[in-house]
């Protein structure tokens, strides 16, 4: 019988104790996936010599927390899905009729609720590849020897701790009708582009998107260079022995040893796209006309605006669903790819 | 399913059962009309979104002059957030004892809130007789009242339908006050031409759209879109049709500026406008308060105005866009009412409180004074004399055309326009003014929201 301090290294060639192994699996084995043994019965415990258990039940040590978890978030949950078949004002002492699944066919049929979804969709795929791209390449840079290389860092991560609160009236200002870009594409002598950016359909949603950039692409640069400080340089330094150079070296070796890093900040970035609320809300204010609608400012505007508080509790199901879902699809689609 | 399993799961079933039946909307509803307390004594808080919290301070003081132990405390709530703080405040023993209410189903509405309020109709009557109802505005009443309950009495009521113009603008450029739709064009032109804004509107900002649009609609056959908020006429008929092609012709002919859809009235339109980048604005009677030189001073520093030198501001009636000669209609609702709260355990002062407010003759003098709302007392006006205007030769006799006229109003503006019209009117004008959207499909989806409600 193994002990719990073994490991069984799957797709690579060790099947050595993880301490001796370490250097393998940082190195040559990256695409290793670490499976513990199984756990001996916990029942059995750690005991004293005459089989009484020091540890005692584990529930006592948990309970406050079980209790935070299910009182806090379970119940919350369960709540919601309660509230998504009640037609209710949101008013505890006003009157609430059960409607059973009414609210679910309302959501499906809703085109508002499917812009958002798209919106959404669209949302991820821009923001997170032109995020990973950008931050994938200026970590790439900073670990070059440059000057200024710590200005760089904090000046590409300051909009991450600044409150989209504080910033949005001052991108509203910017990309107003009147306002600073148009100012200075007229002193430039390209007035003929611009544009009312926050009134129509496509410039709204990529302004949007532009600020979410300008927002998170600092945190995906940090995460980034720290996958990147985990390289061994004996790697970087076989694979210019072999006659790679710096691109080849980024695209074959860098990135594919970041790719933990990619799916967690995919993951987040899933998670985050359907969450989003503050930049839409605070810089569009979910329009013109639901063009930067997404789940959040739509279940805020049922919820709050036109106090339905059963159908936006049906949203708000909807998508934890497709978070859950999400985050799940991208683990999988991890697992899939480390084992080929 | 393991034994300890099941039980874990009929555990977490049974808690989970038992929270939610403390925590499940109730179905109770009526509080309690019985008056708690001293009528003549006590202390009371007041929540409210509106007035601001120096004008309710000057009109609590001038209730201590008649009720000097009845002690009021207001409480002044963000309108965006009030219904998420007065919902479980006024079901436990430290929520306010007055609460401010709004017509319908916007915040604060009494749709929403009528469950937490006492019936104040009693009570009212034994102030004014059983007549009361022809001494206080229509909007106030009508507007406050659901299914018969008297839940809030209207402390004043505001009033759309008029456009403020800034006259030193228009003698800068000898421009007289736009009264048809090619005068208004003209007007745009000239100013667009000298490099001044003309007219401004936050055109994302649906209620004020809707305002505009009630506007031309009140032009165009008054009391017509009343009639359809309430079912008793159609959407789809051709004059509305009429209306939804004048409100687009302000896009498309240049009167609304560009980018109207990306804007808010509140703060953008109103700051382009107080701080004189353009010329007109689609405000209601709410805006007289900045017809007072300090208030003006005030509202134009918080536009960002330094320095700033008062302007002459005047309203002037909606211009005969559709050419019918149907001009100078308002319509409004009650700006907040004061509501007693059915859990307080001092009704009778907080009622003492609310009726002095809103209908007695101090009370409501007290409001004209702050310019904000009409008076819901019929044949109160402001003390003028006593009002420092910027410029009263030209302002005083149109203010006080426009309060007198507003004050007549009996057209609703939000009060028969539930939740979901109220969504769908956004997006319709919005989808129409964009090209998005036909007049004709747009009136066609309102015909069929109206139709389900």
């Amino acid at each position: 019988m193994r002990s719990s301090d073994e490991a069984i290294i799957v797709g690579g060639r060790s099947n050595l104790p993880v301490a001796a192994s370490r250097s393998t699996i940082d190195s040559a084995d990256e695409d290793a996936t670490i499976i513990p043994p199984p756990l001996r019965k916990r029942r059995a415990g750690r005991t004293n010599g005459k089989g009484r258990n020091l540890y005692g039940s584990g529930l006592p040590w948990i309970l406050p927390a079980l209790v935070l978890v299910i009182g806090m978030i379970y119940f919350s949950i369960g709540y919601t899905g309660w509230m998504s078949m009640l037609d209710w004002s949101g008013f505890i002492l006003s009157p609430s009729e059960f409607v059973g699944p009414e609210n679910y066919a309302r959501m499906v049929q809703d085109e508002v609720f499917w812009r958002a979804m798209w919106h959404t969709a669209i949302f991820f795929v821009v923001t997170f590849t032109v995020q990973t791209a950008i931050s994938f390449t200026f970590a790439a840079i900073m670990h070059s020897q440059i000057h200024l290389a710590t200005v760089y860092k904090v000046v590409i991560f300051v909009p991450n701790v600044l409150a989209p609160a504080i910033m949005a009236p001052v991108f509203r200002v910017i990309f107003d009708a009147n306002g600073s870009l148009n100012g200075v594409l007229e002193t430039m002598g390209l007035g003929s582009l611009a544009r009312p950016w926050l009134a129509e359909d496509f410039t709204a949603m990529a302004v949007v998107m532009l600020v979410t950039i300008w927002q998170w692409t600092g945190l995906s640069f940090i995460l980034f260079y720290a996958a990147m400080s985990q390289i061994d340089p004996q790697i970087l330094e076989a694979a210019r022995i072999d006659g790679a150079g710096n691109l080849r070296t980024l695209w074959s070796i860098i990135w594919p040893l970041c790719r933990g890093t990619t799916i967690a900040l995919a993951t987040l970035g899933v998670i985050g796209s359907l969450k989003t609320f503050d930049v839409p809300w605070l810089i569009a204010n979910g329009g013109p006309n639901h063009a930067t609608e997404f789940l959040g400012t739509y279940i805020y505007q049922t919820m709050v605006e036109q106090k339905e508080f059963g159908y936006a509790a049906a949203i708000s199901v909807a998508l934890l669903v497709l978070a859950i879902v999400g985050g799940l699809l991208t683990r999988l689609g991890n697992r899939q790819s480390e084992g080929t | 399913m393991s034994r300890d399993n099941r039980s874990w799961h009929r555990a977490g079933v049974g808690a989970l059962a038992a929270v939610s039946l403390v925590a499940l909307p109730s179905c109770s509803g009526e509080a309690s009309g019985e008056a708690e307390g001293s009528a003549t004594s006590g202390d009371i808080t007041w929540w409210g979104w509106t007035p601001d919290k120096p004008l309710a301070d000057s009109l609590i003081e001038s209730f201590n002059e008649e009720y000097p132990d009845i002690e009021v405390e207001f409480v002044s709530k963000p309108i965006s957030g009030y219904d998420a703080v007065l919902s479980p405040a006024i079901t436990s023993s430290d929520g306010p004892d007055v609460f401010n209410v709004a017509p319908g189903s916007a915040n604060g509405g009494v749709d929403t809130f009528e469950a937490g309020a006492i019936d104040l109709r009693d009570a009212v009557s034994e102030e004014l007789g059983d007549d009361w109802e022809d001494q206080l505005a229509t909007a106030g009443v009508e507007g406050l009242t659901v299914d018969d309950k008297v839940v809030g009495l209207s402390a004043g009521s505001v009033y759309s339908g008029s456009l403020w113009i800034n006259q030193d603008i228009f003698d800068e450029y000898g421009l007289e006050p736009p009264t048809t739709m090619d005068e208004w064009k003209q007007v745009c032109e000239t100013l667009e031409a000298e490099g001044q804004g003309c007219f401004v509107q936050g055109a994302g900002n649906g209620a004020f759209d809707m305002d505009t649009f009630e506007a031309i609609m009140e032009n165009i056959e008054p009391g017509l879109y009343a009639r359809a908020s309430t079912g008793d006429a159609s959407y789809t008929s051709p004059e509305f049709v009429e209306g939804m092609e004048i409100w687009k012709s302000l896009f498309d002919e240049g009167i609304m500026q560009d980018g109207a859809v990306g804007l808010q009235q509140y703060p953008e339109a109103n700051n382009a406008f107080m701080s004189g980048d353009y010329a007109m604005v689609m405000m209601g009677t709410w805006y007289t308060q900045y017809t007072v030189r300090d208030t003006m001073v005030g509202a134009m520093e918080a536009a960002g105005v330094s320095d700033p030198e008062p302007f002459t501001m005047v309203p002037i009636d909606f211009p005969d866009v559709a050419g019918t000669g149907n001009t100078g209609n308002y319509f409004g609702d009650a700006d907040y009412g004061l509501a007693v709260n059915g859990q307080s355990d001092q009704q009778a002062a907080a009622t003492t409180f609310a009726l002095w407010l809103t209908t007695s003759e101090a009370g409501q003098q007290a409001v004209a004074n702050t310019l904000n709302d009409i008076p819901s007392l019929t044949g109160i006006q402001p003390e003028w004399d006593d009002i420092e205007l910027v410029e009263p030769e030209a302002q005083l006799e149109a203010l006080q055309d426009l309060t007198a006229r507003a004050a007549e109003s009996t057209e609703p503006r939000f009060a028969t326009i539930d939740a979901a019209l109220n969504d769908a009117f956004q997006e319709v004008l919005i989808g129409v003014a964009r090209g998005q959207t036909s007049p004709e499909d747009g009136l066609a989806t309102l015909q069929a929201v109206s139709d389900e409600e």
